[in-house]
C-alpha cells in the first residue's frame, strides 16, 4: 500500500512553535514521526535536545503527553507506562521512548537492552545526528570515524558502533532504519512498528547542522546524501527478514562528506578507505 | 496509604504554538510562488510545521518560521524562494 502525502493526518501533534534551531532534523524527525503514530500515543524523552525542544515545565508544544525522564531509563520507564495502561485495560495507546543517540546507545543503553529483552509491547526511537548536541557536540559512540567534534579536535579514531545489528541481536520485532529525507519510507516504518505487539527499534539519521557544520536549509539535502552515497542503508528487519527498502544510487562518498565541516581535514586515503568500506560491506546480511 | 503528592505544573498540551520560540531569529522568509504543484514535500520537511495544507491549498504561518530555508532548497519546482527580512538601515521586522 503506497501512501500519499494527502492522505496524512492534517494534525499537527509536536513541532509548531518548538525551542529548537531553525532547520533542525530531529523536529523533523518527530514532526513526520507523529503523522504515523497519531494521537493516541504517549512518549517519553530522556535529556536531549528533543525533550529541551518540547518545552519547559509550563509551555509545551507536544499535543500528546510528554514525559522527561532521567537520562538512562526512558524505555525503562515506558515499560513501566505500558504495564500501567495494561493493567487498566487500554489497548490503543502506542508507547513510545524517543532517544537521541546518547540516550539510545550510550547512557540509556542498559534500559534500552533491558527492555529489548523484555520483549516490551512498545517502540524506541533513536534520532541519531551522530553527536552529543544537547551538550555542546562532544563525540559519542554514534560519532562516525574521522568527524571533528568539540572535544576531538582532530576526529574520532575508531568507528561508529553498528547500533542496528546490535538491536537485531536482540531478535526482537521489528528492526529498521530511516532517514528524514525519505518521510512516507519512515512513515510506513512506523506504522508497522506500532503494529507488533512486541519491541520495535528504529533509528532515524537526522542531521544536525549546527554540528555537522553545515547550512541550515541542507539539512535534509545531507539526510539523502548520506542514503545516496550507500553510507547509511535504509532497511527493516521485519521478525527477522531483511528487506532494503531504499535503493541507492550510489554517489562518490567524498560529495557526501567533504562539503561537511566536521570531515574538513580528512585524508584522500582515508576518503578512499571509507569508499572502499561501503563497496565491500553494503547489502551485508542478504 | 494515601500520600499527599506535590502538585506540580503541568504544561497545557501544544501551548508553545500560541508564544512561539525562535521568530525574531529570523533573517529571512519563504515567500510560495505561483508554479507551486502541490506535492507537500514542504509540508513534512518543515521543522517548525510552519507550511500546512488546509482546504486543498498551501499555508504558510510565518508567526511560527524560523526562515532556516529547508523549504526552499528542497522544493523540486523551485517554488518557494527565500526573501531577506530587513530592508534597509533600521530594518523592518515582520
Amino acid at each position: 500500500m503506497a501512501l500519499s502525502i494527502a492522505d496524512l493526518p492534517k494534525e499537527e501533534l509536536f513541532g509548531q512553535g518548538h525551542a529548537g534551531c531553525g532547520g533542525c532534523g530531529a523536529a523533523v524527525a518527530g514532526r513526520q514521526a507523529m503523522k504515523a503514530l497519531g494521537s493516541r500515543t504517549i512518549i517519553t524523552i530522556p535529556a536531549s535536545c528533543m525533550a529541551t525542544m518540547g518545552g519547559s515545565n509550563l509551555k509545551t508544544t507536544w499535543q500528546i503527553p510528554f514525559y522527561h525522564t532521567l537520562f538512562e531509563i526512558a524505555p525503562a520507564v515506558s515499560s513501566g507506562i505500558r504495564a500501567a495502561l495494561d493493567a487498566q485495560g487500554i489497548e490503543d495507546v502506542n508507547v513510545v521512548s524517543w532517544a537521541g543517540d546518547a540516550g539510545t546507545a550510550d547512557i540509556g543503553f542498559q534500559a534500552l537492552t533491558g527492555a529489548a529483552e523484555r520483549n516490551e509491547h512498545m517502540m524506541h526511537v533513536c534520532y541519531d545526528n551522530e553527536m552529543y548536541m544537547n551538550t555542546g557536540g562532544q563525540t559519542g559512540s554514534q560519532t562516525p570515524m574521522f568527524a571533528k567534534t568539540s572535544n576531538m579536535s582532530k576526529g574520532k579514531m575508531i568507528k561508529k558502533k553498528n547500533m542496528l545489528a546490535i538491536m537485531e541481536a536482540h531478535e526482537i520485532d521489528y528492526v529498521a532504519s530511516a532517514s528524514i529525507a525519505y518521510p512516507l519510507d519512515l512513515i510506513a516504518k512506523f506504522k508497522k512498528a506500532a503494529e507488533k505487539p512486541g519491541f520495535s527499534y528504529i533509528h532515524i539519521l537526522a542531521p544536525c547542522h549546527r554540528g555537522w557544520q553545515i547550512p541550515a536549509e541542507k539539512t535534509i539535502e545531507f539526510a539523502r546524501l548520506a542514503v545516496e552515497s550507500g553510507l547509511f542503508e535504509l532497511y527493516e528487519v521485519d521478525e527477522g527478514k531483511r528487506t532494503r527498502t531504499v535503493e541507492p544510487i550510489f554517489i562518490p562518498v567524498q560529495d557526501y562528506l567533504l562539503p561537511q565541516g566536521r570531515f574538513k581535514n580528512l585524508t584522500q586515503e582515508a576518503i578512499q578507505g571509507i569508499q572502499a568500506g561501503v563497496n565491500r560491506h553494503y547489502g551485508r546480511g542478504e | 496509604m494515601v500520600k499527599n503528592l506535590p502538585v506540580v505544573p503541568t504544561a497545557k498540551a501544544g501551548s508553545l504554538v500560541d508564544t512561539p520560540t525562535g521568530i525574531t531569529w529570523r533573517i529571512q522568509y519563504p515567500e510560495i510562488l505561483e508554479n507551486c504543484n502541490m506535492c507537500l514535500d514542504c509540508t513534512l520537511f518543515c521543522p517548525d510545521g510552519a507550511i500546512v495544507q488546509q482546504e486543498g491549498k498551501l499555508v504558510l504561518n510565518l508567526s511560527l518560521c524560523k526562515g532556516c530555508g529547508i523549504c526552499a532548497n528542497e522544493c523540486k519546482e523551485n517554488a518557494i524562494q527565500m526573501i531577506p527580512e530587513y530592508s534597509g538601515v533600521q530594518g523592518v521586522f515582520r
